[in-house]
């Protein structure tokens, strides 16, 4: 009888460890695209296998002059059924002095600012935006997860807290609207 | 009976395996992303653009491509260690999109065929398909699909050494893939004006190579990584003279979309973009010379 109980446990550890990187690498093309045509895919789109809160960051390239779209897909029986998403621009520049000895060499730093969050857009699963300056941005998104069904843990079932999330990236060169 | 405990020991085996330390158990009530603790609890991910991003931005602005200015192709043999032929991948796929991309179609065959070559000798067969070549050469003579074509061989190679985890090769391939970008954008600059949008493109492009040290530093354990980024960092000690300045955005998007945080401009100088280009051909000309070839510097 245990056995019978403990074997279904090991198949979906054993799956959910199957599932690694490279089923997970192309997550990203079952987000749906965006209505408007223009836009097209970019090359850093990209899937991972994300751990249940824990951050992940992806860190990509956004060219002055162009219109992206950033979508975020996810298996949400274990992701849950949002992710909490921010977009933060690094800026390398001077760091700032301290007045402490020792600092006469020029010492640089990134400058992180957060420049938009999801939770301030009802937890949105896709922005678009204008990029008016080359940038360095790090999407950075944690997955809260699902509530364990209190049916599964009365059955010995351990539910996996490791999932495929994708981010979809997309652009097009800006276009004017209007006369 | 015994089943049942050979099969709860590789269970938690299994777990011991493959939960990070950060489990559920420690999930906070609320989710709170970032803090000052953040960075060491974050999985970090590196994309780069592809060359042809960069290179649809430029071919508004510059003239007609140069086929002199790509790096030779007959040199493709004479590359023999892994970091050689990694940086040397980067440069011709770079050269491939950008021969597609400027619709030099004399050399795209060429160079798709280098990039085969040295892609194969990497163990990426297959990125460079003997069915892509043949869909290739039926477009000769359209040039829009020549570019789709190159950019789709040059992100399946990319993809491939992400999924099969070829770290190391993929860090010095973008090193070279950057290098020879800025190399093909650069010289078209003839006459330096602060104003001219391909300067302002190579000011900018001290964005994505302090996103490529910061990409390659998780490799940099790699002796040809390590020696690699030490040569592009001191290009971007180059870069770090020039002022950065943050202003905020005036008016609105064309497009009606909104713009997220503040500009960002690069500031550079006549003697700053020299210093800039004539770094950039030093280590260029290091890259691409074959390694049957002894360094002046070093005779």
């Amino acid at each position: 009888m245990q056995l019978r109980l403990l074997l279904p446990a090991v198949a979906f550890t054993m799956s959910a460890l199957a599932m690694g990187q490279s089923e997970c690498s192309e997550f990203w093309k079952s987000a749906p695209r965006a209505s408007d045509v223009r836009f097209s895919v970019n090359g850093q789109s990209k899937g991972a296998s994300v751990q249940v809160g824990v951050p992940t960051e992806l860190n990509i390239i956004i060219y002055k002059g162009q219109d992206y779209r950033i979508s975020f897909v996810y298996d949400e029986k274990i992701i849950g059924d949002h992710v909490v998403a921010r977009l933060i621009e690094k800026v390398r520049g001077p760091r700032k002095k301290t007045g402490q000895a020792g600092e006469d060499a020029p010492a640089f730093e990134d400058a992180k600012k957060v420049i938009w969050d999801n939770q301030d857009h009802e937890m949105a699963d896709a922005v678009e935006f204008t990029a008016t300056s080359t940038k360095r941005i790090a999407i950075e998104v944690m997955a809260p997860g699902v509530p364990e069904n209190p049916k599964d843990a009365k059955r010995g079932r351990v539910s996996s807290d490791i999932g495929c999330m994708g981010i979809l990236i997309e652009h097009m060169p800006t276009p004017a609207v209007g006369f | 009976m015994r089943h049942t405990y050979a099969l709860a020991a590789l269970l938690v085996l299994l777990f011991s395996c493959s939960s990070p330390t950060t489990g559920t158990e420690g999930r906070p009530e609320t989710l709170v992303i970032g803090g000052d603790d953040a960075s060491a609890h974050t999985d970090n991910l590196y994309q780069m653009p592809t060359p042809n991003e960069l290179f649809q931005i430029v071919r508004t602005m510059s003239g007609e491509g140069q086929k002199r200015m790509m790096s030779p192709a007959k040199n493709v043999e004479r590359y023999a260690t892994r970091q050689k032929k990694a940086l040397n991948f980067g440069v011709y796929a770079t050269d491939l999109v950008y021969a597609s991309t400027y619709k030099i179609t004399s050399e795209v065959v060429r160079y798709y065929l280098t990039c085969k070559k040295l892609g194969d000798a990497l163990g990426l067969a297959g990125s460079f398909s003997d069915a892509d070549f043949v869909r290739l050469e039926r477009n000769l003579t359209h040039g829009d699909s020549l570019d789709v074509i190159s950019n789709e061989a040059y992100e399946r190679a990319y993809r491939r050494m992400q999924d099969e985890r070829m770290g190391p090769t993929l860090a010095l391939v973008l090193a070279g893939g950057w290098v020879e970008s800025m190399h093909l954008v650069a010289r078209q600059v003839l006459h330096f004006d602060a104003g001219d949008p391909l300067v302002i493109r190579v000011a900018e492009q001290k964005t994505s190579l302090d996103h490529l040290i910061e990409m390659m530093e998780q490799y940099k354990d790699d002796p040809g990584v390590a020696q690699t980024r030490e040569k592009l960092i001191g290009l971007r000690d180059i870069y770090d003279t020039f002022p950065v300045v943050r202003s905020e955005h005036l008016g609105t998007s064309p497009s009606g979309r909104p713009i997220l945080g503040e500009d960002v401009n690069v500031i550079i100088t006549p003697e700053g973009f020299k210093a800039l280009v004539d770094a950039l051909a030093v280590l260029r000309e290091d890259i691409i010379r074959p390694e049957d070839i002894i360094d002046p510097s070093h005779s």
